[in-house]
């Protein structure tokens, strides 16, 4: 390969990373780790890219909860038919940077005195 | 969309385990580096890359790979959006990526179509019939990485 080849495949492969690390970072969330309760109105899946449910809260606003990756979520025990629809849980995570999307990123999923730490890396961030 | 969720593909990519829709997604991707790993090579000689390598050895090759890489692409993809298609509904990239990808086939559908390529697997071209396709190769490498960029980008909406 002649270096001008080489440097375009590298300026290529630098410029690609770019995105890689805003998908598995969280730069479309908040630094502060918050909680909130809510009853569950979908229940865990574990389909997608993602684990998810949706919750309901006080004011009646319903969340998006996305949670690790499939497995990593279902390793933390929090499997599809763990907690029923209808249930009150709390969690621990990082809210969507844009505050009229009510999302948060979840480190930690609490259900009946059980504490799901789907992100156990970052569980010493919930208080 | 509510419907292709709920159809038996959105069936069977939730309901195959927490590593099916990863081995969905890298299949996906395979598609996706063979058919534009296939038509860079394609695109960039009609635009008059390499020219002392014959079109027509070139051109078998390249299409041929690029029609099983659009077709794993293809079904993979109908999966991966079946998953959860509604959350889809108002991703911007998604209505980007689309009608890119219906423009790229109506390209090859010209290109194919044209005399200059029916030409070129029997004789050498004219100068105005390579300007023709070389457009052509130009119009499809546009469009094709319109599509993977959008598509890249649909998860980061």
């Amino acid at each position: 390969m002649r270096p001008n080849t080489i440097a375009l495949a590298a300026a290529i492969s630098i410029a690609s990373t770019i995105p890689a690390f805003a998908h598995h970072g969280w730069g479309g969330n908040v630094d502060e780790v918050t909680a909130m309760s809510g009853m569950v109105t979908e229940g865990v899946k574990l389909a997608g890219p993602h684990g998810t449910m949706k919750i309901r809260t006080m004011d009646g606003k319903v969340w998006d909860i996305t949670l690790a990756p499939p497995f990593r979520t279902a390793s933390a025990g929090l499997k599809q038919d763990t907690i029923p629809v209808g249930s009150m849980v709390t969690v621990h995570g990082q809210r969507n940077r844009d505050p009229q999307r009510y999302e948060m990123k979840t480190i930690q999923v609490e259900y009946a005195g059980r504490h799901f730490n789907v992100y156990p890396e970052f569980a010493d961030k919930v208080r | 969309m509510a419907w292709l969720e709920g159809s038996s593909l959105g069936h069977l990519m939730r309901d195959n385990g927490v590593w099916f829709y990863g081995i969905i997604n890298l299949t996906h991707i395979l598609g996706v580096a063979t058919l534009f790993g296939s038509v860079v090579i394609l695109d960039l000689r009609l635009l008059g890359f390499w020219p002392d390598a014959p079109l027509a050895a070139i051109s078998r090759p390249t299409t041929r790979m690029a029609a099983v890489g659009f077709s794993v692409a293809a079904v993979t993809g109908a999966g991966l959006l079946a998953t959860k298609a509604t959350e889809y509904v108002g991703n911007p990239f998604l209505y980007i990526k689309i009608p890119a990808i219906g423009l790229a086939l109506l390209n090859v559908f010209l290109v194919h179509r044209s005399s200059a390529w029916r030409a070129h697997k029997n004789r050498d071209l004219t100068y105005t019939e390579r300007r023709r396709l070389a457009a052509m190769g130009g119009t499809s490498l546009f469009f094709w990485l319109t599509s993977i960029g959008a598509g890249r980008m649909i998860g980061y909406w």
